[in-house]
Parts: C-alpha cells; structure tokens; sequence
C-alpha cells in the first residue's frame, strides 16, 4: 500500500525532518509510527497526504507515484485516503450529520447517497442519535469518533491518523483504538502516528520507532 | 452541475454572511457600473441625436437678386438630377423677409424702415439620408456655388462633425475611467472574498484533504463574486433609470426645447444586459483571484 525508497524531506533552515526512510506497509495492514516529538512522524503522513512534497526519494502509495503525480492529479489520489487529526478539525458551524455528508457532498456525491452513507457511519460510530448537534456539544472522545466517520465515509482504502488519541483520557483513548482495529479488520490499511507507548502495547501491532527523522527500529 | 448548484449555494450564503464586507463590494462594482452606464447613457442618446440630425441635413442656394428663371431653372435641375436631394422648397424674397418677422418678432420693427427688401429668394434642398456621409451632397454643394444666378450656398455641417469628434473623445475618457474604476472594484471583490475564504479556512483544508474537485473549492468563491457583480451592476442600473426618470420630471419640457423636439431614451435592453454580464464579469474575475489562495 505504502512504499518508501530513500524518502528524505529536508527543511529550508538544513534540518532533515526525514531522513534515507525506507518503508513499506502492506494492503490491510495496521502500523504505528512512534518516536519523540519532531522525529518526523507527522512529516510522514503530511508525505504520503501530498501536503508536502519530499526532498529527495520516491514513495508510492496505492500504485500512485507520488514524486510524478500531476498537480491535477493531487485531489483524485486523495479521494483514497482517510485522515483523522489530534484536535479533530471539525467544522464548528455545521452538525454532526453535516461534518461527515459535507465529504460527500464536495464530491459530488448525490444527496440521497450521501444521507445513506452519512447515517451508516454515524450508527458505526455509535453517534446516530446525535446527529443533529453541533461539535461544541460533544466531548472529546465523541468528537474523535465523528472525525473517524468522516474519514471513512468515502470507503477509503488507507486511514491516516495523526496522534488521533493525543486530546484523551486512557479509557477514551483505546476505545477510538478499538474502532480503528475495526476499521483494519473491515481490510482498510491504517497508519497512526503517535508518541503513546502504552497504547501501542495494548493494541501490539507493526510498530515503526523513528528518530530524527530516521527509522531506529521496527518490532 | 453538482458543482455549479453547490458553488451558487454557498456563494448565495456567503453573501448573506458578509454583511458590510459584501455591501462594500457591491457598492464597488455599482460605483464603476454607474459610470459605464451613465456612459453609455449618454453616448447612446447623443448618438441617436447626431443620427437623426444628420438624416434631416439640408442646405441653402440663396440666388442673386437679378437671378434669371432660366438660370433658377438650371440651379434647380442640377440639384434634381444628382439624387442627392430628398426635396426642395423655393423660397421668395417676400417670403424670407416674412420669416424673419415672423422668428425675430422683436426684430420685426427694423425691416420696416428698410426701403428694399434685404433677404434674397433660396432653395432650400433636403439631402437625402446616406448622401450626406458619402460625400455626394458636398460634391453637388459645390457643384450648384459655380452656377451663374447663385449668390452663395450655406451647407453648415462642421458643427456635426465637432459634436461626433467631441463625443469620441467623452466615450474614450469615459471608457478609461470606467476601466479603470472596473479594475478598482474587482480588486475590493477580490479583498472581500478573500476575507471571507479566510473564515472558511478549515471548510476548505478539510475540503482539500479529502480530494474534493477544484471546481467545487474554488466556484464558490468565483460564484460570490459574480453575484456581487450582478447585484451591483443591477444596483447601478436603478439608480441610473431612476436620475433618468428625474431629468424626465425636472428638466424635460426645457431639453425638448434644446433638442428642437427629439426625445431622449433609456438605455436598450441589450446595453442594459451588457452592462450587468460587465459589472458580473468583473465580479467573477475578483472571485477567481481570491479563489487562487483557496488551494
């Protein structure tokens, strides 16, 4: 699913945020970066998102050679990938039910269509009957599991989180887990970044440890 | 089509969230479109006035007093024989001299002390619509001065020709100026837009990390600026029919008057269209300069 050959990203002030990273993750497999703030985990994901462009390397993702996508190629390649972000980046003015059909209907999705698939994340997330609340309404944990439906709404065939459990408590924290190894069972590859060891025990998954922006070990 | 209803419908919100951002904009757009229209207004009308002057062109052949009927007869075959003229009318001594007293009553009083009647007889020859453009009316003018019984020939158009030059030179500072003021407004479209494309900042990261078409990231923007565009175009428009319609009230009776009887029109409908797809088009190309700092 995601393949890296000598992937580097080297920032203007000289500072390597990835360094010679070689890496691949398997079609359905659920992998964590981990490593200390500025290791480079968020670097990673911001790559393969194409936020970012690398500075030296090649990685493909999903077949795509991202070094060689066209601009206008960008925005079709990311309709594959599902993200999801530490501080949830919901839309506050809309509710929940439109946080998540918004996805669709800036794809063009009909409106029948999105209502469905919007109503079938939100009861998988556990959430249906507060479909009409607004963000501010939801606790932390609640607010994750609306991102974690937005990101899947679109049946993407990777999810990247990045810190996805860094604004909760240990209890909230593994149930987000738990619907993400739902989401990997479903045969969706997940990638995660986060610096939360405990966690990574609990779950025991592939783990990728980097430091300075290289890989110092992989258990 | 889905992009296009999505882009209209967050445009149409937008334009409601905006408040006095969006009314300055539109206010933009209507400043530039009032002195397009009223532009147009003006050169339109003066247009048609020059035309229908033009079309009513005609001059005069005054005869020397000791003029022959042979030599009149000659005057008026050439001026019947070259197609120029529409028609002709004789004028006599009698009835120039009763002219004048009737057109300058005030004046009536010193012909009586004259002895001879001072004004000579004329044909007064209206030149046929086209002839006068051609040059086929100037070529007969001058033809009919060297024939023997004529005294002098008035073919007074230069001041015509002044009007249309002075009416270029109006159209092309007008236009200048309109331009100008046009850039202006889809720069204050562009600020205003762009103003509200930073409110919508998560909106649209969210929007871009999850591969939405360019057309439904950047058309909401391009359509709120055509709106400002249309509406302001529109505003100008009534203000523009509306001082119209109060120069008709206020000073109408006295242009009849200056104008020897023609009437003044409101723009056409075709202008009028014109100008708001003008004011929308300005509008839009500020949206889509805004637009470029979405993605």
């Amino acid at each position: 699913m995601i393949e890296t050959h000598h992937l580097s990203k080297l920032y203007s002030r000289g500072l390597y945020a990835l360094q010679d990273l070689s890496l691949s993750v398997e079609k359905g497999e659920f992998v964590f970066l981990t490593g200390a703030s500025g290791a480079g985990k968020s670097t990673f994901l911001r790559l393969v998102l194409m936020q970012e462009t690398p500075s030296e390397g090649e990685i493909f993702v999903n077949g795509h050679n991202l070094t060689s996508l066209r601009r206008s190629e960008v925005q079709e390649y990311r309709r594959g990938i599902g993200f999801i972000f530490q501080d949830f980046k919901l839309i506050p003015t809309r509710t929940v039910f439109e946080n998540v059909s918004f996805v669709l209907e800036v794809l063009g999705v009909p409106s029948t269509q999105q209502r469905r698939r919007t109503f079938q994340v939100l009861k998988w997330v556990g959430l249906q009957h507060r479909m009409n609340a607004y963000p501010r309404d939801l606790s932390g944990g609640e607010q994750q599991r609306i991102a974690i439906a937005r990101a899947l709404v679109n049946d993407p065939a990777l999810v990247l989180a990045d810190e996805p459990t860094g604004n909760l408590d240990p209890d909230l924290s593994l149930e987000i887990m738990n619907l993400l190894r739902e989401i990997n069972a479903g045969g969706t590859t997940v990638v995660i970044a986060t610096h939360d060891r405990e966690l990574i025990r609990l779950v025991g998954r592939r783990t990728v440890t980097l430091d300075q922006g290289r890989i110092v070990e992989v258990a | 089509m889905r992009a296009i209803d999505y882009a209209l419908r967050q445009a149409w919100a937008s334009l409601w969230r905006g408040g006095r951002s969006t009314a300055f904009a539109i206010i933009a757009i209507a400043l530039a479109a009032l002195v397009l229209g009223s532009l147009l207004l003006l050169t339109w009308n003066v247009d048609q006035l020059l035309t229908q002057w033009t079309s009513a062109t005609e001059f005069s052949v005054f005869l020397r007093d000791d003029a022959t009927s042979e030599q009149r007869g000659t005057i008026e075959a050439a001026v019947d024989q070259s197609g120029v003229a529409e028609g002709r009318e004789y004028v006599s001594k009698a009835e120039a001299l009763t002219r004048f007293r009737r057109q300058f009553t005030d004046l009536a009083a010193l012909t009586t002390d004259l002895g001879d009647n001072p004004f000579p007889a004329s044909l007064e020859v209206r030149v046929r619509p086209g002839a006068e453009g051609n040059g086929r009316a100037d070529a007969l003018v001058k033809q009919v001065a060297t024939l023997p019984g004529v005294a002098d020939v008035r073919y007074d158009r230069e001041w015509l020709a002044r009007m249309a030059s002075g009416l270029n030179a109006l159209r092309g500072a007008g236009f200048a100026l309109a331009f100008l003021m046009a850039l202006a407004a889809a720069v204050t479209v562009a600020a205003v837009v762009r103003l509200g494309l930073y409110t919508r900042r998560e909106e649209i990261d969210i929007m871009t990390l999850v591969g939405s078409p360019l057309a439904f990231i950047r058309g909401p923007f391009i359509a709120e600026g055509l709106l400002q565009g249309g509406v302001g175009a529109v505003v100008a428009l009534t203000i523009l029919w509306l001082g119209f319609k109060a120069v008709g009230v206020w000073w109408g009776a006295d242009l009849a008057a200056i104008l020897d009887g023609a009437s003044l029109h409101f723009l056409p409908i075709h202008e009028a269209i014109l100008l708001v797809a003008g004011g929308m088009f300005v509008g839009a190309a500020g949206g889509f300069a805004a637009s470029r700092h979405a993605t």
